[in-house]
């Protein structure tokens, strides 16, 4: 019999004990990792930002819109390698429940911004060449059956108007994209600035934003205080930040989504910690007897020690270990569920082991404890007491 | 019977504190499940009362067709004074249509917590849209001046948005503005709004002489039928009528509905982690009582009793975490301040917390579940502890 198999037997000694303790485990562990990887979505703006892209906004609000020619003026700026611009369309399709996010955008330097964005063999030179074709993300194009390449479609705008009434925009879907990474959105639309721009009755000649991409991060804050001054004190100021700031609190505006998802994830190990802590407490003191055996038999203290602290250890693998694998199932399922919702949902390999390194630090803490008791067990003490 | 089951019943709860640290867990680790659970619910429904709050029935509000939302809506003048000879609209004491045409523009307010910025309603107002406002009270100061770069700001703004203080100066873009009036509506939508003269606004925002919204002071709640038709029957007017009780239940119906969806299933994950706690928690008060639950048979005493005092232990234990952690909830976060991006407005709506008593119910009857099916097969192992076991 070798230590293995000893600290195995003292997990399973009692095993509906064990088996209770370890589905409790498996409960904060599948929380744990289900949460995870929503927070990592809702942080994906963040994560897939480049530290060389910035965005500029009116100053007022993100949702009021700047004049055309402030284009043309930052791309005189030093330092900066291409500017693009964008508006909200506010579009849907058929039905107003059936929300289309999509922008009109200057084509080919969007496409120059955003790299990441991957098309089909030469879609991409035809979403360039086609005055009126809508660019199509890959989660997006699922979610109407009737979508495909090479199909013309009407979206509506519920703010927009043609001049003549209208509030549909004539498109033929002639490219799809998808991100080259899965945490990269693909849930919008885009098309050229210049087929909306023209039949608007009204706001025309501005953008809603510009993004662009500097030479390098070091110049940024360069680039952003140029920009902004340029603006100071004309009829729409700007304010310029980079991707992943804006990002960021855009996120923010739902309400704090990190802290009350620490908070649940708190509440869910601080239950079982107490569980399993005042269990393994109990386990221990109950086998005294057993330890005093042990020690007889010449088993040393650093042997008993270790072995106690195996045991919760193993605990709490096995335990933790099921969860995460249940949460990745979980996860797996919904994502493709929830595609056009909360794009990139998946367990990344950091949740991974951060949860793997909370099982170990969660066994040594439950086990600490009643392996000292353990440890300090007097032969003769534990042998007399029945 | 109902001796032995008292007599038995006695026996485990004076034994608890011989557990105590096993008895605690199980309190503290149910408490913590109620507690999740309340959490989530007094956020559903304190942003679920405002906005059933806002809105009156009375009311109608105008839109452009198709436009969804203020935000995205627009129209001109000559529809508003169209709309200004409309049926079914109450007239003041000078014959004046009860109606107020409203602009609607978005402005970056800081967060007092977090510091990032977020969207706040800027809206330009007429002299009419207070009393198109049920319970509408200036809390602080007067209201704006005509033609003047002065705010009234609503109290949820000031309290979740720093900058907004009575008297102080903000810089909205290029412009600077007074803060000179402090006003509420008894914690509607309306609360989290900033006002200003819609002159001025339509001026610096370039809207020219356009509008997004009307509001009208209804005859009765009827009435709405009869301006439907009037908008309708009237080809120069491109506008979407509804009461403005219809218009705030489509705008952000959803958003207590999602914190719900969470809120449940987080909770009943936490409580089935906690229920193996507590029958754990259980097995161990039977274990450590089998010679007394055995020599108490022996002495002619049925399984029943000992079936009942481990069932009353758990519930016991079950309840105690349940009060706990709805006190613990009620303490912390009931009337505590939030706000979110919410509904087609695409602005913050400041809400508070409520901890209802349907919630607090909610969650003693999960805390009460947890004890009842962690206490329950514990239990039935007490109901057959063999005699023999009395020699253990």
């Amino acid at each position: 019999m070798n230590d293995l198999t000893l600290i195995r037997k003292g997990v399973f000694r009692k095993k509906v004990r064990a088996t209770l303790l370890i589905l409790s485990i498996l409960v904060a562990f599948l929380i744990f990792g289900v949460l995870g990887a929503v927070n990592a979505a809702f942080g994906a703006g963040v994560d897939t930002a480049a530290a060389n892209r910035l965005v500029t906004v009116n100053k007022i609000n993100f949702t009021l819109s700047m004049p055309y020619a402030y284009y043309g003026r930052v791309r005189q700026v030093d330092g900066v390698e291409n500017v693009t611009h964008a508006n909200w369309f506010g579009g849907y399709y058929q039905e107003p429940r059936n929300f289309v996010q999509s922008f009109a955008v200057e084509p080919a330097t969007y496409l120059a911004a955003y790299p990441e964005l991957q098309f089909g063999e030469g879609q991409a030179e035809a979403f360039i060449n086609t005055r009126d074709c809508l660019a199509v993300g890959a989660d997006l194009l699922t979610q109407f059956e009737d979508w495909e390449l090479g199909r013309r479609i009407p979206v509506r705008s519920n703010i927009w108007r043609q001049q003549d009434g209208s509030d549909t925009w004539e498109f033929e879907i002639c490219a799809v994209f998808d991100g080259e990474q899965d945490n990269v959105p693909a849930n919008y639309a885009f098309f050229h600035y210049e087929y909306y721009n023209e039949a608007l009755q009204f706001g025309s000649d501005e953008i809603g934003w510009m993004v662009i991409n500097t030479t390098d991060p070091s110049v940024n804050d360069q680039v952003i205080a140029d920009i902004d001054e340029m603006f100071v004190n004309s009829r729409a100021e700007s304010e310029t930040t980079t991707e992943g700031a804006f990002n960021q609190a855009f996120v923010e505006q739902f309400g704090n989504i990190g802290m009350i998802l620490t908070l649940v994830i708190s509440a869910a190990f601080a239950t079982i910690l107490m569980i399993v802590g005042t269990t393994m407490f109990l386990a221990i003191s109950e086998r005294t007897r057993e330890i005093a055996v042990l020690k007889t038999l010449g088993f040393s203290q650093p042997r008993i020690f270790t072995h106690v602290l195996s045991e919760s250890v193993l605990l709490s693998l096995i335990g933790g270990l099921i969860g995460l694998g249940l949460a990745a199932l979980f996860v797996s399922v919904a994502a493709a569920a929830l595609s056009a919702f909360l794009p990139g949902l998946s367990m990344s390999t950091e949740t991974i082991l951060t949860a793997v390194a909370i099982m170990i630090g969660f066994g040594l803490i439950t086990g600490l404890v009643p392996a000292i008791n353990a440890m300090r067990v007097q032969i003769v003490d534990g042998l007399s007491k029945s | 019977m109902l001796q032995q089951i008292a007599a038995v019943t006695m026996i485990n709860l004076r034994s608890i504190p011989q557990r105590w640290g096993m008895s605690l867990a199980t309190i503290l680790s149910i408490a913590l499940v109620v507690a999740v659970l309340l959490g989530f619910l007094s956020m559903a429904n304190g942003f679920r009362a405002t906005i059933s709050g806002t809105g009156s029935d009375d009311v109608a509000v105008m839109l452009r067709s198709g436009s969804q939302a203020e935000l995205n809506s627009g129209f001109g003048r000559d529809e508003v004074r169209l709309m200004e000879t409309a049926p079914g609209i109450a007239r003041d004491s000078a014959d004046n249509a009860i109606l107020s045409a409203e602009l609607y523009v978005i402005a970056d307010g800081r967060k007092r917590s977090g510091g990032l910025d977020a969207n706040l309603p800027l809206r330009g107002v007429g002299s009419a849209a207070p009393q198109l406002r049920q319970g509408f009270t200036l809390v602080e100061g007067r209201m704006f001046a005509e033609g003047s770069n002065e705010l009234v700001v609503g109290e949820g703004v000031i309290r979740e948005f720093s900058g907004f203080d009575y008297g102080s100066t903000i810089r909205l873009g290029a412009n600077e503005w007074t803060v000179v009036g402090v006003f509420s509506t008894g914690g509607t939508v309306f609360d989290s709004e900033i006002w200003a003269d819609i002159g001025v606004i339509q001026n610096l925002y370039q809207r020219g002489g356009s509008f997004q919204s009307m509001r009208a002071q209804l005859t009765s709640p009827e009435a709405i039928e009869a301006l439907r038709a009037f908008v309708e029957a009237e080809p120069r007017l491109d506008l979407e009528v509804s009461t403005e009780k219809d218009y705030f239940a489509d705008t952000a119906g959803g958003t207590s509905d999602l914190i719900m969806f969470l809120g449940w299933p987080l909770a009943i994950a936490m409580a089935i982690g906690a229920l193996f706690g507590a029958w754990n928690a259980m097995y161990a008060s039977v274990d450590s009582r089998i010679t007394e639950i055995a020599t108490l048979r022996t002495l002619g005493f049925s399984g029943f009793p000992a079936f009942v005092g481990t069932m009353v232990e758990a519930l016991l234990l079950a309840l105690i975490g349940g009060i706990v952690g709805a006190l613990a909830t009620y303490l912390v976060f009931n009337g505590w301040s939030a706000s979110t991006l919410a509904g087609a407005s695409f602005t913050q709506i400041v809400f508070s917390f409520a901890v209802t008593p349907t919630a607090v119910m909610s969650g003693i009857i999960l805390a009460l579940a947890v004890g009842f099916f962690g206490g329950f097969i514990p239990a039935i192992r007490a109901a057959r502890v063999p005699l023999l076991a009395v020699h253990g």
